[in-house]
């Protein structure tokens, strides 16, 4: 029972973290058709722009959270005006997108390696002390994460289904041109989409430093996961990532568990090219698939 | 009749490349360059494979450096356990990646491509997860715990081509004709995937997809094919690089050095032939020339990419076969131009 217990409470934590990483790479997928290997590294920088924020700058607990979450959405924006921008409509755009990306990604990896060094120091941004369930002891931490996961998702999904703004997404989504034609400013809308990825990638980089370290490869493994979820999910189905997420966080804990954390991404990647023999466009995924 | 003209031709270029490249060492006598030289036939080697499949077969494959590595250690693994010549397992470690392929080919190159892209990239990052995260020894030698799959240092000091015996201070010659021999099979099997048989369907497949499936091309079944074959080729060239630099680790299959080869593939131009060898000359000389600035062989990368990406996405080989479309077509202009105006003076 306890065992069970532990692995719904792991799960749960880790699946919140996936979500939060996934449903920003779905949502750029989903509207602009471009995948983006840059999203690990936008993880990576809210961290360390949260770490920045305490250990150079002494600044209180709630503004260096709002600190890194500000830099993701910074990089959001800045990838999206310096790169993205300029290739949108151009032929090849699906493949050159994630050539481009990568090119960022490496850059500002290297970059962050430069300003802060290999050093895998603390994310200050830690709840400390822990309660207890039963007959396990759950740290506030886990609790923290589950709270500012779901109330970023929550947020995210509220804008989306009830705001005029989400609907522009949709319709951009939809139809870029029949949305242009609606009077929706596709550009501008890219440019938000962007913000709003870096910005959930940025929350999701300080809950993942906050378990672990920080480090500038620190987002490699949180973006494999995400694309993992994206794929299974069907790319650009955002409510069907978020739901993909929790399902592989708690499948993941099972497996570290009862077989060690070695196997645990392993599984998952093969569960999922299972998935996908069976349902080549993911389980939520509408887009079709060219099938010869 | 002309694509065997257009095939030969290139057949013909490679005849000479190998033919320069033979005689290269008669020029460069500094180890320090010869060895240069080596580092770069086997990156391009890779690269030509890659640019096969991206350029022409339309896989967008990230998982290139999993079949490499699937010959690396191959070769490093048999050295290493069992003390076989990597002439031996150079072959073996080829077919072992094309198996790889055929498996994780049947599995993905279904789906749409940038699903192909993902899965392949994630799958050769569980493979360097699952190497690095070893922890059981299989064999201690003086102290030192040695994991079956080489654990994050690898193999190192397993036999190699056995110049050093042959050749003695010469050895590098050896290594270097060796290195030579598989670049220039490199090169000519995708000379001859790209325009043989296979290449006509991948054109015919990238002009019109809907036509070319009615005409009862197989995508999938065409892209798995080129897939197996790049695999085979990327796993043979893995091999010679372990017999070469006698080391396989898990270094290889990081994402630094897949981007410096992608930059190989972007910057030499998708959908040419000599690109990569164009590309990889660039690349070589300009990470060359900045190892004097510090550490800066990431952040160039990066520039590079994005650069060519968003300024010259044909690439080296790209904007010089449209430079010179363009000054064709502006000479057959003037000639249009002076047709009509011999049309007028005779009206006149």
């Amino acid at each position: 029972m306890d065992a069970i217990l532990q692995i719904i409470i792991t799960g749960l934590t880790l699946g919140a973290m996936y979500a939060l990483a996934s449903v920003g790479l779905a949502l750029t997928y989903g509207t602009m058709g471009m995948f983006n290997m840059a999203h690990g590294v936008f993880m990576t920088v809210g961290a360390y722009s949260a770490y920045a924020a305490v250990a150079y700058f002494g600044l209180a607990f709630p503004v260096a959270l709002v600190t890194g979450l500000a830099a993701g959405a910074a990089i959001g924006a800045v990838t999206h005006l310096l790169v993205v921008r300029h290739m949108l409509k151009t032929e090849g755009f699906e493949i050159n997108i994630i050539v481009a990306t990568a090119g960022v990604a490496i850059l500002s990896e290297d970059l962050i390696l430069k300003i802060f060094g290999a050093y895998p120091f603390r994310q200050p941004l830690q709840l400390d002390g822990t309660f207890r369930v039963g007959g396990l002891a759950v740290t506030y931490q886990s609790v923290g994460i589950l709270a500012a996961a779901a109330a970023l998702v929550g947020v995210m999904t509220w804008i989306l289904t009830q705001t005029r703004f989400g609907l522009a997404i949709r319709a951009t989504a939809m139809n870029r041109e029949a949305a242009m034609l609606m009077g929706v400013k596709a550009d501008q809308i890219y440019l938000q989409v962007l913000v709003i990825a870096g910005l959930l990638a940025a929350a999701a980089g300080i809950m993942i430093s906050s378990l672990a370290t920080l480090s500038p490869q620190m987002g490699a493994n949180p973006l494999l996961r995400a694309f993992v979820i994206c794929v299974v999910a069907g790319l650009g189905s955002v409510t069907g990532a978020g739901f993909a997420a929790i399902a592989l966080g708690l499948f993941e804990a099972a497996i570290q568990y009862y077989y060690g954390v070695r196997y645990g991404f392993p599984l998952m990647l093969a569960l999922v090219i299972i998935v996908l023999i069976w349902k080549p466009a993911g389980l939520f995924g509408q887009q079709d698939v060219i099938r010869s | 009749m002309s694509r065997f003209d257009e095939l030969q031709k290139h057949l013909l270029y490679a005849l000479l490349l190998f033919v320069l490249m033979a005689i290269l060492p008669l020029f460069v006598t500094q180890r320090y360059l010869l060895g240069e030289v080596i580092t770069f036939m086997l990156w391009v080697s890779v690269a030509l494979q890659w640019n096969v499949l991206m350029g022409h077969a339309g896989v967008f494959s990230l998982g290139q450096m999993l079949f490499f590595v699937s010959g690396s250690y191959t070769v490093a693994m048999l050295g290493s356990y069992l003390g076989v010549s990597p002439w031996l397992s150079i072959p073996l470690g080829a077919a072992v990646a094309a198996v790889a392929a055929l498996v994780i080919g049947v599995a993905c190159l279904r789906l749409a491509p940038a699903y192909v892209a993902l899965l392949t990239f994630a799958i050769g990052f569980m493979i360097l997860t699952l190497i690095i995260s070893e922890s059981e020894c299989y064999i201690t030698t003086g102290g030192n715990c040695l994991t079956f799959w080489g654990g994050t240092n690898g193999f190192s000091q397993f036999p190699d081509f056995g110049f050093r015996q042959w050749l003695r201070g010469s050895w590098l010659l050896g290594n270097y004709f060796t290195v030579l021999g598989a670049f220039i099979v490199s090169l000519v099997s995708s000379i001859v995937v790209i325009h043989g048989r296979l290449g006509l369907a991948f054109r015919a497949m990238s002009d019109s997809a809907t036509y070319a499936a009615s005409r009862g091309i197989n995508r999938t079944k065409f892209q798995i094919t080129a897939f197996v074959i790049t695999a085979f080729f990327t796993g043979m060239t893995g091999g010679v690089h372990a017999a070469h630099f006698r080391f396989a680790g898990p270094s290889l299959l990081e994402l630094s050095t897949m981007m410096f080869i992608l930059a190989m593939v972007i910057v030499g131009g998708l959908k040419s032939t000599w690109g990569p060898v164009l590309g990889g000359v660039f690349m070589m000389i300009l990470l060359e020339v900045a190892k004097s600035f510090g550490e800066v062989r990431n952040t160039l990368i990066g520039l590079v990419l994005v650069g060519f990406v968003l300024l010259l996405p044909k690439g080296v080989a790209g904007a010089g076969s449209s430079i010179l479309a363009a000054l064709g077509r502006s000479k057959k202009m003037q000639n249009t131009a002076g047709e009509e105006h011999d049309r007028q003076a005779q009206n006149a």
